[in-house]
């Protein structure tokens, strides 16, 4: 017969360690506990004590609202039709490469053609009347603004294109060259 | 002016339209319940805030702060929020008890209050000679709230939850009483501005006499409130919400003012009892140089403070601690909790016992005077703090001995039972039955 060992807890074959004497007094003494107490109670303390009160030594999240984050610099986002910066025309000479260039096809140029005399003889020339950008279909790859010659279209770093309708997702020229509103929080 | 002496202005224009019985027994006790129940309900509002706030701060957040500065009126846009909500009934439901249950678990709450003293003379409602008990058999109300809800709700996790909450309660509410009675054999009244006044008069707070009485009642508040880490009956992982799951609108929000009032009840009961209540040194002073109204104002912020340290030790356990195992709160309230309790009264009655004989052996004086609780000179109050203290020690030491193990208890004897038959290893202990 077998002697009787000492009683093991759990799975046979699994040993199962005795808790030492300082281990037994540490759970005596609620010393985990108290350590992390202190741990939140530091963590409190520096929250109260972080004056500007913004992503400091005490707060770790971003007030985003309140404080806009650095995107990354490759990020793209919204779209914008650039302008020439005195004159305030457009630089599109509506060669519908960009359009040619997605790859999903959600770019629209609709050019138009306008009478113009150049060196005292009637010339024709192509303007761009209105320029559609679907920016629901859009993957932001940024093909187009790379095809853009003038570098007129371009992704821009800002980030917020939701709206309330699935029209809301398609932008047109003025769209492009003003951008669209978005409420700024101060506080 | 009115802060300077006492309140003769009102009681004159009183006096024109009410008789002195009148105003004495309905008029003032009206007033002060207005008070109270506004100065509560908006200390429960900002419980909530401060809880919010307190979680933020300890996760590196900041928590509400939108609406007002610093969020302060996020309380208001909650209440707005939850009233305009539906008020939704599930069909099935038992309508009128889960109609009425919110509303007494309110009640509850909110009855303790008209013996909680804020402050002295006018800041207490009713100095009745029981305030204690009634505080325990009113708060323990709150209980069959829960089980009615969670039964009435026609759910399986409201009824979990009011079960689990039901003995959750009943099971800690024992612990509570008992580790008051420690604290009672000094104060030797139940009444609760009889406490705070004996605890002036000994000029000591009854925390330095019953470090273990404090920490069970704390500990058994927490319980009692349903609080994390004992939050089970609410336990969101497994329960959705316990036993106000299908409640809605302001019937739920009912429901969470009487959680957090039962948190301030709690808070101020061990103000009152164990941190001496509205009782502060040199504050008293005040009333020797006339200024009464004053006094009772910095007595009830005294008081206030004093429970909202409390209160953020809830807060602070809360965001510290994690869920306890529903075994393990068992095991915590039966076997460690109601023993404690009961060992902590033996021993602090041990302990009065030894300072009364010491008194007058070999000329060494330990009582003071016993007119307004037990007053005890220097020497009493020393050999008080070392017992008590030392009593925590024995009752740790005294309870880990039978507790050890007690878990593996049933498992050990089975255990020794399948090792007595002789049987070679990898062979099962007993043989399957041949069909």
């Amino acid at each position: 017969m077998r002697p009787i060992g000492p009683i093991q807890i759990g799975v046979p074959g699994m040993e199962v360690k005795k808790p030492t004497l300082v281990q037994k007094l540490k759970r005596f003494l609620f010393i985990d506990l108290i350590r992390g107490m202190g741990l939140t109670l530091k963590y409190n303390l520096g929250a109260i004590t972080d004056k500007d009160s913004v992503a400091g030594k005490g707060i770790y999240t971003e007030q985003y609202p309140k404080v806009r984050p650095d995107v990354a610099p490759r990020f793209h986002g919204a779209p914008r039709l650039n302008m020439d910066p005195e004159t305030h025309d457009t630089l599109c000479i509506a060669c519908n490469l960009c359009a040619i260039a997605c790859p999903e096809d959600c770019i629209d140029v609709i050019a138009m053609d306008v009478e113009i005399i150049v060196a005292g003889k009637p010339r024709r020339k192509k303007v761009l009347d209105e320029f559609i950008f679907d920016t629901s279909r859009c993957m932001f790859c940024a093909l187009c603004q790379e095809a853009c010659p003038t570098s007129c279209l371009e992704l821009t770093q800002d980030f917020e294109l939701a709206t309330y309708s699935r029209a809301g997702f398609v932008w047109n020229r003025e769209m492009l060259e003003q951008g669209r509103e978005t409420v700024k929080y101060t506080s | 002016m009115l802060l300077f002496g006492p309140i003769n202005v009102l009681n004159d224009l009183l006096l024109k339209f009410f008789s002195a019985d009148t105003i004495n027994y309905f008029v003032w006790p009206l007033i002060q319940i207005g008070l109270v129940v506004t100065l509560v309900a908006a200390w429960v509002a900002y419980a909530t805030y401060l809880e919010r706030k307190i979680s933020a701060f300890m996760q590196a957040r900041l928590g509400p702060m939108r609406v007002g500065p610093w969020g302060l009126l996020q309380p208001i846009a909650d209440g707005i929020k939850l009233l305009a909500k539906e008020d939704f009934i599930p069909e099935k439901a038992d309508r009128w008890i889960f109609f009425f249950a919110p509303y007494i678990a309110v009640a509850s709450a909110f009855i303790v209050f008209s013996v909680v003293p804020f402050g002295p003379d006018w800041a207490v409602i009713a100095d009745v000679n029981i305030g204690l008990l009634l505080v325990l058999a009113v708060s323990s109300v709150g209980v069959l709230a829960l089980i009615l809800a969670g039964w009435s709700s026609n759910s399986k996790y409201a009824l979990l939850g009011g079960l689990r909450s039901s003995a959750q309660m009943v099971s800690y509410e024992v612990a509570m009483g008992l580790s008051l009675i420690g604290a009672l054999m000094f104060a030797r009244t139940l009444s609760l501005s009889g406490m705070v006044y004996a605890q002036g008069s000994d000029s000591i707070w009854y925390i330095v006499y019953q470090p273990a009485g404090f920490l069970i009642f704390l500990i058994s508040g927490i319980a009692e409130n349903n609080r994390a880490p004992f939050d089970l009956p609410e336990a969101e992982s497994e329960l959705v919400a316990g036993f106000h799951t299908e409640y809605s609108g302001m019937r739920w929000s009912l429901f969470f003012m009487a959680e957090y009032a039962a948190m301030v009840v709690v808070a101020a009961v061990a103000a009152t009892v164990y941190l001496g209540g509205w009782y502060f040194p040199f504050v008293d002073r005040l009333e020797q140089n006339g200024y009464h109204n004053l006094y009772v104002v910095v007595s009830l912020l005294v008081f206030l403070i004093k429970a909202s340290v409390i209160l953020y030790i809830y807060f602070w356990l809360r965001w510290t601690l994690p869920r306890f195992r529903y075994d393990q709160l068992m095991d915590i309230g039966w076997k460690w909790l109601i023993p404690s309790a009961l060992i902590n009264i033996v021993l602090t009655a041990f302990a009065v016992f030894l300072v009364q004989a010491l008194n007058g052996w070999r000329d060494m004086k330990t009582i003071e005077a016993v007119n307004q609780g037990l007053n005890l000179t220097a020497t009493g109050k020393i050999i008080m703090f070392v017992t008590g203290l030392i009593s925590v020690f024995i009752t740790g030491a005294l309870l880990s001995r039978i507790n050890w193990r007690s878990r593996d208890f049933n498992l050990k004897t089975q255990r020794r039972n399948i090792r007595l038959v002789n049987v070679a290893k990898g062979k099962p202990a007993v043989e399957a039955v041949q069909q």
